[in-house]
């Protein structure tokens, strides 16, 4: 086990190095500059040059990777905003912010939307395809595999406005969403979460109700399930205690990896309901040619998607016994 | 689906977001979405224009003495919610460039001069002294300035604000972190363009140099005397920028204080969380009776950022809960609710409409040899269609087919000049075009369209280039990402014949818009010359009307300038004067578009 988590801890790092040298080429390799939003009326070469000073951008883009990752794991003293412990991503063109503290700002947003919607969506998605796949042929069947099929055809941004003009606007029924911090209220916490994760959780649970219903299926119709059954087991016992069980492996790996990849921003539905999360951000970073926090952005939502990644194959251990990890 | 995955997606907002940016820097072109064109021109937009004419006095004691004239109607107390689409990135008001920071900073920063409102409809201003005594005296036309402060002013922490408060404030804009800002004053003061001024006091006041009493001096703790080496008659209208506000020397955190600056205006701020929310309440030590412009009717502001325009429209519209008392500072109705409010009576009554700054031109390239026929770039000129760039951004009420390149709310507009017979006539002239192109010789000549590839911009883009091809021009439409617009066609050796681009004036004087755009001298990778125009004429017609102390002449002469331009030089077609239409709750009171702001009036408001 511990091998196992060390070997992927490395790679995750290597992947993350790699993630970062393209994203800086990327920036630099686009005919961008962050300087010309930054340069005012009366813009010529001198202040343009004088705003690169400013941020390091007249430095060869090596030096600026190598201060880039020296400051990443060291932290620097070098910034005229203030002091940037590790992990620095130094401090954003646009706001003066420092990066870290603006990731670590926006965070609890995301992770509140986040556990919510999948809460919701592996609730209902799971309980659905579940029981489609015990009542397989059924209406009931027909109806969750077809139900499924449309929502999981919507998108957040036409079910989002619609769920806002229905739920919010025109039946007050929901308070308009807002991100209120659990500690400081949780019923305003709730209330106004309520409809992102609604929405978010529609379109995830329709998918999650598919995946769960193929895989329950393929899973009953495995030797072993066929073997218990005969042997007098109810349908009941084995349906559960053996089919449901082999069925989770694909549903936890999907799993993983969307809950990796909102943990680094819903960036549709935040925008949509104008959340402050790490979705949003990412938006502010791309718009202003924000290097440090697209960088920011960038590297803790891929640092999300590995860790879960990593979890989720530890996890296959314990919910398949067949999975040896070394 | 949520997650990195849909990256991409965030591009289709991207030009959204920029356009924040418009106010003090480039402006782009994709700042709002076609819609439908019912709108009817409204009359008193028009009426508006006219009133514009009138260059804005500069006032004087009298004028410049508080309390403002009551709003008809108004109470106190309440709070006004606030919806915003971007927070703001700047506090410190020498880093304040951008039309929502600047509307804001109109309730918490205060100048040496503002703008007075003296009509309640927020058509007509002077410029008057804020916490100067008057608008500014100067007996050698414009090279020495002089201003006393009020007696009574303070800042938010209760320290008097003195000469020194001013010397600093003034002195820190050299200083190499102040990016954001405006730099006309610099310039000025150090004599020089471009960012050279710098190197009149390369660290700010932070290491102990000061600039010499010959450039900016405060004999005493309520006079500050600006020498010019050139007469800068504008002066007035610049010092009244929120960039120019005034700084506290004791409380210069440089840097930090962009986080949290030490502010003069009626309000205060409680609490801010970038991007996330801001509180602004009641500033007890700001006294009514030094401030002629802003009142404090209502006891706080509280803006909630990330809302977009389809968002806080949609919001504003159902009228409940706080946002009955809700407005948006910056944010306008949506190109795709627009028709339906105005349509509507009852939501119309709620709205209120008027100029952006920025008029939208076709830029002729200048530096391609086949533009140098000044017979080809008229064909241009007569066949380019307006029609499609109006119908593009939502009809009449978010676009006017534009005259000449001084907007309706700059001093000198003239509302009867109509160079290509646009205003008359939006769908271009292609036979008049094919004519001219005939005698050019040049029927059938390549002509390269770049284009942003928004949405208007595409929309725009595939109608005007089939009108020019109307008139015998072969056009090559080259799409460019809107989020690398302005760094392509702001360079030199750029390849495209034709491209759009918009401009704001920063204050009612053409001074803001001819020579940045139209200066020969001034060009430059990234400069704002986009057409590469270098007429030896408008070089020297822009020095001579600088320097013209008199506002109403200078205005005067500035329009029979862009006269010149457009027939005698004809580099650019001018296309849109852009608009917008802003909604509020049912609660709100005073709400007023005032277009010296170009948004609602954000001092006037007040809760029913």
């Amino acid at each position: 086990m511990l091998r196992f988590l060390v070997r992927r801890i490395i790679g995750a790092v290597v992947i993350l190095f790699l993630l970062s040298i393209v994203a800086f080429l990327l920036f630099f390799g686009v005919p961008r500059d962050p300087a010309l939003l930054m340069c005012g009326k009366t813009c010529n070469p001198d202040s343009i040059a004088n705003i690169h000073h400013v941020l390091g951008l007249d430095k060869p883009i090596t030096e600026q990777y190598w201060i880039f990752l020296h400051n990443l794991v060291l932290g620097s003293g070098q910034f005229a905003q203030g002091p940037c412990p590790a992990p620095c991503f130094g401090y954003s063109y646009h706001t003066d912010e420092q990066v870290w503290g603006t990731l670590m700002d926006r965070l609890p947003t995301t992770v509140s939307l986040t556990l919510g919607a999948a809460a919701c969506f592996l609730l209902v998605g799971l309980g659905t395809g579940l029981l489609a796949a015990w009542r397989r042929g059924s209406l009931v069947d027909k109806t969750a595999t077809a139900g499924a099929m449309v929502v999981s055809a919507l998108q957040i941004y036409f079910l989002g406005p619609l769920a806002l003009a229905v739920l919010v606007y025109q039946t007050h029924w929901f308070d308009k969403p807002a991100y209120t911090p659990i500690t400081q209220n949780p019923v305003s916490w709730f209330g106004g979460l309520v409809i992102p994760w609604v929405v978010l959780s529609t379109i995830f649970a329709a998918q999650y109700t598919r995946m769960a219903r193929s895989s329950m299926i393929e899973q009953l119709q495995e030797e072993h399930v066929r073997t218990a059954r005969a042997k007098g087991m109810s349908r009941a016992y084995v349906f559960f205690r053996y089919a449901w069980r082999g069925s989770l492996i694909p549903i936890v790996t999907i799993f993983g990896i969307d809950l990796g990849s909102l943990f680094g921003g819903a960036i549709i539905t935040e925008y949509t309901f104008g959340l402050p999360g790490l979705g949003n951000l990412a938006v502010q970073a791309v718009n202003f040619s924000d290097l440090p926090l697209l960088l920011g952005v960038m590297l803790f939502s891929a640092s999300m998607i590995l860790l879960f990644n990593i979890i989720v194959d530890a996890a296959y251990a314990f919910i398949d016994p067949r999975v040896r990890l070394s | 689906m949520g997650g990195i995955l849909v990256m991409s997606r965030g591009g289709r907002h991207a030009y959204g977001a920029l356009c924040a940016l418009a106010a003090g820097a480039l402006v782009l072109t994709g700042c709002s979405k076609g819609g439908s064109d019912t709108g009817t021109n409204d009359k008193k937009d028009q009426q508006n224009a006219k009133s514009q004419q009138a260059p804005i006095k500069f006032g004087n004691a009298a004028d410049s003495t508080g309390p403002a004239a009551p709003v008809p109607g108004a109470k106190s107390g309440g709070a006004l919610e606030v919806l915003a689409r971007d927070s703001y990135a700047h506090l410190d008001p020498a880093q304040i460039y951008v039309q929502d920071q600047m509307a804001m900073a109109q309730l918490i920063h205060r100048g040496l001069t503002g703008y007075k409102a003296t009509s309640d409809d927020g058509h007509q201003h002077e410029v008057v002294g804020d916490l100067a005594t008057d608008s500014g005296t100067t007996t050698d036309g414009g090279r020495t300035w002089k201003y006393t402060l009020k007696d009574g002013v303070k800042f938010a922490d209760g320290t008097p604000i003195t000469s020194a408060d001013v010397r600093q404030s003034v002195e820190r804009l050299f200083a190499p972190f102040i990016t954001q800002g405006p730099s006309y004053l610099q310039q000025w003061l150090a004599n020089t363009s471009g960012t050279g001024y710098r190197k009149l006091l390369p660290d700010g006041p932070y290491k102990g140099k000061h600039l010499p009493d010959s450039v900016l001096s405060t004999p005493d703790a309520k006079t500050v005397v600006f020498h010019f080496a050139k007469p800068h008659p504008d002066l007035p209208y610049t010092l009244a920028m929120a960039g120019y506000a005034v700084v506290s020397a004791k409380g210069d955190t440089q840097q930090k204080y962009d986080k949290n600056p030490v502010t003069t205006g009626p309000y205060k701020i409680q609490s801010f969380q970038s991007g996330k929310s801001m509180v602004l309440v009641r500033n007890p030590n700001w006294d009514p009776r030094t401030d002629p412009i802003r009142h404090q009717y209502v006891d706080r502001f509280n803006i909630t950022f990330n809302q977009q325009y389809e968002t806080s429209t949609k919001a504003l519209l159902a009228d409940s809960g706080p946002d009955r008392t809700g407005v948006s500072f910056s944010n306008q109705v949506d190109a795709g609710n627009l028709s339906r409010v105005l349509a509507d009576p009852k939501l119309k009554s709620r709205t209120v409409s008027g100029y952006q700054p920025y008029v939208g031109q076709m830029n002729i390239n200048m530096s391609k040899p086949e533009m140098k026929d000044i017979r080809v770039r008229e064909a241009i000129a007569y066949a380019l269609p307006i029609s499609p760039f109006v119908r593009a951004y939502g009809g009449s009420d978010a676009m006017e087919v534009a005259g000449g390149i001084i907007s309706p709310t700059v001093s000198g507009y003239d509302p009867a000049f109509d160079p290509f017979g646009k205003k008359k006539n939006p769908g271009g002239d292609p036979a008049k075009a094919k004519k001219l192109l005939q005698e050019a010789g040049k029927v059938g000549m390549k002509l390269t369209f770049g284009y942003i590839n928004t949405n208007e911009g595409q929309q725009y883009s595939t109608a005007m280039a089939a009108g020019l091809s109307k008139a015998g021009f072969n056009v090559q439409r080259q799409e460019i990402p809107s989020e690398t617009y302005y760094d392509q066609v702001s360079k030199l050796n750029n390849n495209y014949d034709i491209f759009h681009s918009a401009w704001g004036a920063d204050w009612p004087s053409a001074l803001t818009v001819i020579p940045p755009s139209f200066d020969g001298r001034q060009i430059a990778d990234g400069a704002a010359n986009y057409s590469q125009v270098n007429d030896t004429h408008v070089n020297s017609e822009i020095d001579r009307i600088s320097a013209i102390t008199d506002p109403v002449k200078a205005a005067a002469e500035w329009e029979k300038l862009d006269k010149y331009l457009l027939t005698k030089v004809v580099n650019v077609v001018p296309t849109g004067y852009y608009k917008q239409v802003q909604i509020a709750g049912s609660g709100v009171g005073g709400f007023v578009y005032d277009d010296v702001i170009g948004g609602m009036d954000p001092r006037r408001v007040f809760i029913k």
